[in-house]
């Protein structure tokens, strides 16, 4: 889907150039673990570079550029240990990093405004925080290494526990919770002042949210229907 | 997506005749998001979330589909399917649209029939934030716990009417989770904290 005018992704573009259009390319890299300094190098040389699959990593950073990845594109990508690599990544970036800098502003805005607004607020992100760590953990102790055998055509250890449809459900409640707390924020809830601490706040928030979207695409787009594939040829 | 802005979906696999149709709209229209697709594949599966006001669509896309293309046109009825012409195709092919538009048409006349397609599928849009009182009574009850049965009871309604009036609630607050609405409930004082069943 083109929503944005950004530029879509070929491996002989200079990475600097892509930044340059759209820094959330920054995140990709981060998660990819690829330092920034790219001096004039491609894309085709970073991934050779740091060992990633050119395929993949154009795939994803168009993502990120608002592109969908088309069919044949998707065809030619098979190895789920890069995708889960990359996973995991995030999955640390959304655990160590974003819900931790999230929590803080909710604690500082408390601090300042000890209304029961805010704290049902506080509330409602604890738990909505739990549910996601829940999720996460899923992923890396059940769905991944599930994959990976798959993948493998090791002996499956994990059987029977993995189920697409719970899969699915989890992203969609996820992003619900997270765009109902953008609804109460930006029209119902009324805070006096605090303009710096709340921009900050909604900042990270649309800056989760897109990297959340991101993140559920990957796993439903590219991770999921090669598992299936891979399900099929295992019999 | 925020329902006071304007929806345009292209379905066209041609991304010369996309950026020309974009551009053109966003010159003129106020408003109006513009979205691309390259097939109606593509388009299905955004359209679980999105709600299009307006469908512009290369007949192309249908070919062969047209089951699917019936299915997506009930499930999205205050949408208006415009079929963008420019090359000749079969009338019965055409006619399952609700307008064509050729790309040979003045920008005048296209603007007319995009805005007149607008109008029409906004008649949904009463600009009402503000809950009605019934629909205040209903989502007390969610809050505190009942069940669509329980509260159909309780204010000697129909379950389907109970229903309908959370979809209201979803779409005049933008909330849909029950914990993003309890908050809602308490910080207009519809509720109090205690009584919540958080």
């Amino acid at each position: 889907m083109q929503q944005s005018h950004k530029i879509f992704i070929k491996p002989n573009m200079k990475m600097f150039d892509l930044i340059n259009d759209n820094y959330s390319l920054l995140l990709l890299l981060e998660h990819f673990e690829i330092d920034f300094a790219v001096d004039d190098k491609s894309i085709e040389q970073i991934c050779e570079e740091n060992k990633i699959d050119k395929n993949f990593f154009i795939i994803i950073a168009n993502l990120y550029n608002g592109f969908f990845p088309q069919r044949d594109d998707l065809e030619r990508l098979n190895n789920v240990q890069d995708i889960i690599f990359f996973l995991k990544n995030s999955h640390r970036f959304y655990k160590n990093d974003k819900y931790p800098e999230i929590k803080k502003y909710i604690e500082v805005l408390k601090e300042k405004h000890h209304t029961k607004d805010i704290i049902e607020i506080e509330r409602f992100f604890n738990e909505y925080f739990n549910e996601v760590l829940e999720h996460l953990d899923y992923e890396d102790r059940i769905a991944f290494p599930y994959f990976k055998q798959l993948y493998d055509k090791s002996e499956c250890s994990v059987n029977g526990e993995f189920s697409v449809d719970d899969y699915q459900e989890h992203h969609t409640d996820i992003e619900t919770k997270l765009t109902d707390l953008k609804h109460l924020l930006l029209k119902h809830i009324k805070i006096d002042g605090d303009l710096t601490i709340r921009r900050k706040f909604l900042n990270s928030l649309f800056g989760l949210e897109f990297d959340l979207k991101i993140h559920s695409m990957i796993e439903e787009l590219i991770l999921l229907p090669i598992v299936r594939k891979l399900e099929k040829l295992n019999g | 997506m925020d329902k006071q802005r304007k929806n345009i979906a292209i379905i066209e696999p041609s991304v010369i005749v996309y950026e020309g149709l974009c551009n053109l709209l966003m010159k003129s229209l106020d408003n109006s998001y513009v979205y691309g697709f390259n097939d109606l594949m593509e388009f299905e599966e955004e359209c679980e979330t999105a709600i299009f006001n307006v469908v512009i669509v290369n007949p192309i896309a249908i070919i062969n589909k047209v089951g699917s293309f019936h299915k997506l046109r009930k499930k999205s009825q205050g949408t208006t399917w415009i079929a963008l012409q420019y090359t000749l195709y079969e009338q019965a092919l055409i006619a399952k649209f609700d307008d064509v538009l050729s790309i040979f048409d003045d920008p005048e006349l296209f603007f007319q029939k995009i805005s007149k397609s607008m109008k029409q599928s906004s008649t949904h849009d009463k600009d009402v934030e503000e809950l009605s009182d019934r629909e205040i009574e209903v989502l007390e009850q969610l809050v505190k716990g009942f069940s669509n049965k329980e509260i159909a009871n309780s204010l000697n309604i129909s379950i389907h009417t109970v229903i309908s009036h959370r979809k209201r609630i979803v779409e005049k607050t933008g909330i849909k989770s029950l914990p993003g609405l309890t908050i809602f409930a308490i910080s207009k004082n519809i509720i109090s904290m205690d009584a919540s069943s958080l």
